[in-house]
């Protein structure tokens, strides 16, 4: 009875005495969220192209931004710090198509994700070997003041993150949908076989992808490191990607902006009003119990495509 | 030459092609000529090789002896993505399709290579990457119009019955205007009238386009009716290579299909 009271009576209660505040606590939950979708979003652009689960988006957003904020601190100008990463980024596009996708040509999809695990601890010993292990603060000026919108408090910071972060989608969606090189990339991730049948070389096709995805993993660093600071536990960061891609579904662009919207909020919402009822700190497991959820009910997330069987 | 056109020089040929994958001989010193303009069929018991010999000349395997000619040029083996830029479209055995995208995207996908533009210009999409993409379309209706498949245009792939994904995946490989045809059992798993459609697409696009076709097929009455010249492969070897009338009396090809007693 008393648990009832904490989980239905004492949340509505509070929503109903300062419906502001919830709206606050949306709107704040909201813009994390778009922070979430920026990681997730690296995740389904490799997916998308090469049906492989990228275990090392996360250590890419790190190292993307452990190479940023190291040339910064060397005294190197911001612009071009950003064009040298985004360099670097590529270049490591190029090298994992070498070293590690060309090998593994039409292997099991296992055995990718396993390589990738391997790339995961090639970088993150790179990035500790180049730049060190300090935690390394990141501020290139983005405006971080409080602000009051219409009686509601949001940070200023949170919404220049939701404006990069929608002109990225809108980007990379035009990207994937009206040219002809997205075209080729949804070839290449419905079937291999039959894309180098039509003449599409997969070497460019995954060069290209990986350093897209390289590079929405540096926009995703900065965020992040602007944020909590560059360090290495920013790659765990990733694992929150991970319920986001499952509401999303794992070839969606879309999905991943909506399901990082959804965890973002619901995890802030969850953290305030049901918190107390399980002793706080719900937000840490709160999107992977949603995760579960949504496993049982639309395994392929909201936006995932249909998975059709034909027997 | 059953209705009398006259084949041209050979378009491609392979010089004793061997191909084994560890123990097991796919193809055992085949050659094998495709002239201009003709169709040719390959034919064979289950097993014989007529898939791999397919695959070795898109470049899909890489045979260990042998060497191929195409258009006068001679190499080794082809990389499948050279080998569509220099004009050899294929089907597959079991529809190889992009089951997520609609027909209409499925069939654009055979005009990549034929875009000028390079990738960044395409990733923009503005101003002439548009225009090219636009021109692009206009020959892929075409496309959609011959093989009569309007219809289905904007419907994914994957929910189209298996009939009509073998006639999409024929859209595709004509969509890259290719010189030589690769249709491997353009017709297998279909019903008598979407057999008589899809031969009729065969043969039109031979005459009105002047491709050229290999196709694999195991419906004998098709092979007879459609193939100006039939080629025989059994157990990776060739044993005979002729026009239809003599190949259907030649006593090794019935002895490979009926089986022979060792008496």
């Amino acid at each position: 009875m008393e648990l009832l009271h904490a989980l239905v009576i004492d949340p509505i209660g509070a929503i109903a005495d300062n419906p502001e505040f919830l709206l606050e606590v949306v709107i704040g939950g909201l813009l994390t969220g778009v922070m979430y979708s920026l990681v997730a979003l690296g995740f389904v652009l490799i997916y998308k192209a090469s049906g492989i689960f990228n275990f090392a988006q996360g250590v890419m957003v790190l190292f993307a931004a452990l190479c940023f904020v190291g040339q910064l601190q060397l005294g190197m100008p911001l612009v071009m710090a950003l064009l040298s990463t985004v360099a670097i980024m590529i270049a490591l596009a190029f090298v994992i198509e070498r070293v590690v996708l060309r090998p593994l040509v039409n292997q099991e999809p296992i055995i990718l994700f396993m390589a990738t695990i391997g790339i995961t601890f090639f970088l993150t010993g790179l990035g500790q070997l180049v730049w060190g292990g300090d935690v390394k603060t990141l501020d290139i000026g983005l405006p971080k003041d409080p602000l009051i919108i219409g009686g509601v408090l949001v940070n200023e910071f949170d919404l220049t993150a939701a404006a990069v972060a929608g002109l990225l989608v809108a980007g990379l969606a035009l990207f994937f949908q009206k040219t002809s090189i997205g075209r080729a990339l949804r070839a290449v991730a419905d079937d291999h076989q039959a894309a180098l049948s039509v003449g599409i070389p997969l070497k460019t096709i995954w060069v290209i992808v990986w350093s897209v995805a390289g590079i929405v993993g540096l926009v995703a660093g900065i965020m992040w490191g602007t944020n909590l600071g560059v360090q290495f536990s920013l790659a765990l960061v990733a694992l929150k990607a991970l319920p986001v891609l499952i509401l999303g579904g794992f070839t969606s662009i879309p999905g991943a902006i909506v399901g990082g919207l959804i965890v973002g909020a619901g995890e802030k919402v969850a953290e305030v009003f049901w918190g107390p009822a399980f002793g706080g700190a719900i937000e840490d497991w709160f999107a992977y119990v949603l995760a579960l959820v949504f496993l049982l009910f639309r395994p392929q997330g909201l936006f995932g495509e249909r998975i059709i069987e034909r027997v | 030459m059953q209705n009398g056109k006259t084949l041209g020089e050979p378009l491609l040929e392979a010089r004793e092609i061997s191909l084994s994958f560890g123990g097991v001989k796919a193809l055992r010193g085949v050659s094998l000529a495709i002239r201009r303009h003709e169709i040719l069929a390959i034919i064979g018991p289950n097993g014989a090789g007529k898939t791999s010999m397919l695959n070795v000349v898109n470049g899909f395997y890489h045979p260990q002896q042998g060497t191929i000619t195409f258009k006068g040029e001679t190499r080794r083996a082809m990389r499948p993505h050279q080998a569509a830029a220099q004009g050899i479209a294929r089907t597959f055995q079991n529809v190889a399709l992009f089951k997520g995208m609609t027909t209409l995207d499925n069939i654009m996908t055979g005009r990549l290579l034929r875009m000028k533009r390079g990738l960044l210009w395409q990733a923009l999409y503005w101003g002439p990457a548009e225009r090219e993409e636009l021109a692009h379309r206009e020959a892929v209706e075409k496309i959609i119009d011959f093989l009569e498949i309007q219809a289905i245009r904007k419907i994914p792939v994957g929910r189209l019955p298996y009939g009509l994904q073998k006639r999409v995946e024929l859209g595709r490989a004509l969509a890259m205007e290719p010189e030589l045809l690769l249709l491997d059992e353009p017709m297998a798993g279909m019903n008598v009238e979407e057999k008589e459609d899809m031969c009729r697409f065969i043969l039109d696009v031979n005459d009105e386009f002047g491709t050229t076709i290999a196709l694999i097929e195991h419906d004998m009455g098709v092979v007879m009716d459609i193939s100006d010249r039939v080629a025989v492969l059994d157990y990776g070897r060739k044993i005979a290579d002729g026009p239809p009338d003599a190949v259907r009396a030649d006593q090794a090809v019935i002895d490979a299909y009926l089986g022979v007693s060792h008496g």
